[in-house]
């Protein structure tokens, strides 16, 4: 069985970590899958998927590692107009910080429950906001 | 705290409710295809996040040129209802429509809107054809303030030998009962433009340059380096706004730019807000 929900979020500063932990919990639990995996994807390029320890001190750790490799002005290629979006691209710290933390995780579904480590929490990672942003959490099994 | 002075309205999910072919006609005539469209508890949280509590919106009539609107009057009309408190919004009257001169007047009496956005490298047109005698006429007895057009356009078929500021000196300078304010500095005709807002009070511009590099890169060009060091302070204060240019550059980004260029206090707050508000309304900042 597959069960594919579509959430979206608005996010409200240009850099924002956004607890989405209890979502995916309670998509897994009305998905009806008993065992499986869940996987929680977003489809933005500006935007990612981090699990760590939901501490605002870890968030604030985070944060400082992600401007240390990606500083809001820097050398980048991607500052010039982009005639596909009439717009300069000026978000190059959005896709580098992206990559950095990925897209997308996976958790095993065991009993209907998405099993996740006690200190564990999803956050979807706004590099580029304030914006709205898609985020699919898939429940594949039986 | 900022007022953004110059915003294009035309992927906004509410403007698309009224030019469902404005978003189409974006793609085609602004090269833009990959942008989306955004729902208004987007525009606002975005607006948050940059302390701009109000925008003026534009509304885009290519009658004559292209054979519609990229946003409509009456969608930016509906626009302003929806939200008083954050949206003031410009009517756009391609000058060579027969039904020019009722056209503003609908605008500027019925719908409410507050002034006039002229772009004559895109509507094709000069300032000052017969044609656009009328309008500049109406706006000067409602008092409604007229913003053109002026320096580089990404657009195609909009010529930059159309949008020089000094272009416009003539009917600046013929109508100083008009406030009138040209976007982007002119870039790159930052000189011709310093020129007008040195001779002609009746004359605007805004900070919505961002044509090649990050709003940093622009911001600190503009500012430091085109303008000397002092110009902004002793002779351009009550002249200049703050502006986006909407969709093509977020205003927080370019608030955060102009945010490192020092200015003293008072100027600070006259570009961000005082000057926007005497533009639409007259009087000082």
């Amino acid at each position: 069985m597959v069960v594919l929900e579509e959430r979206r979020y608005l996010s409200r500063a240009p850099e924002e970590f956004m607890d989405i932990t209890e979502d995916v919990r309670a998509v897994v639990r009305d998905s009806g899958v008993t065992a499986g995996l869940v996987a929680v994807i977003c489809s933005h390029t500006t935007c990612g998927i981090v699990i760590n320890e939901g501490l605002p001190c870890v968030e604030a750790d985070l944060r400082r590692m992600l401007d240390r490799i990606a500083p809001l002005e820097g050398d980048y290629a991607h500052a010039h107009f982009l005639p596909s979006y009439g717009a300069t691209g000026n978000n190059s710290p959005g896709h580098l910080k992206s990559t950095v933390v990925g897209s997308h995780c996976v958790f095993p579904v065991i009993d209907g429950e998405a099993v996740m480590g006690g200190a564990q929490t999803v956050w979807l990672a706004e590099f580029d906001g304030p914006q709205k942003r898609k985020v699919y959490i898939e429940v594949l099994g039986e | 705290m900022a007022i953004d002075a110059h915003v294009h309205p035309v992927l906004w999910s509410e403007t698309l409710e009224f030019d469902r072919a404005g978003l189409a006609a974006w793609g085609d005539l602004y090269s833009a295809h990959l942008m989306g469209a955004m729902d208004w508890d987007e525009v606002s949280v975005e607006m948050d996040a940059g302390s701009v509590t109000s925008a003026f919106v534009m509304a885009l009539d290519l009658t004559a040129t292209v054979g519609g609107t990229v946003v409509s009057n009456d969608a930016v009309a509906a626009l302003v209802a929806a939200h008083p408190e954050r949206l003031v919004g410009f009517a756009s009257v391609d000058p060579h429509r027969s039904d020019a001169a009722a056209e503003l007047e609908r605008c500027l009496g019925g719908l409410g809107l507050r002034g006039l956005f002229l772009h004559p490298s895109k509507q094709q047109f000069s300032l000052d054809e017969s044609c656009v005698e009328p309008l500049l006429g109406l706006c000067e007895r409602h008092e409604a303030p007229v913003y053109v057009h002026a320096g580089m356009s990404w657009q195609p078929c909009a010529y930059g030998e159309d949008a020089r500021p000094a272009r416009f000196e003539r009917v600046i300078a013929e109508h100083p009962g008009v406030r009138f304010a040209l976007t982007q500095f002119g870039w790159p005709w930052v000189d011709e433009m310093v020129m007008l807002l040195l001779k002609y009070p009746n004359c605007y511009t805004d900070t919505a340059v961002n044509t090649i590099g990050s709003p940093q890169e622009m911001m600190e060009r503009l500012f430091l380096h085109d303008l000397g060091p002092r110009w902004l302070e002793l002779s351009l204060s009550r002249q200049v706004m703050f502006a986006s240019n909407t969709p093509r550059f977020r205003a927080f980004k370019m608030l955060r730019a102009l945010d490192g260029i020092p200015m003293p206090p008072e100027v600070r707050h006259r570009v961000y807000e005082g000057n926007a508000l005497a533009f639409l309304e007259g009087g000082d900042a």
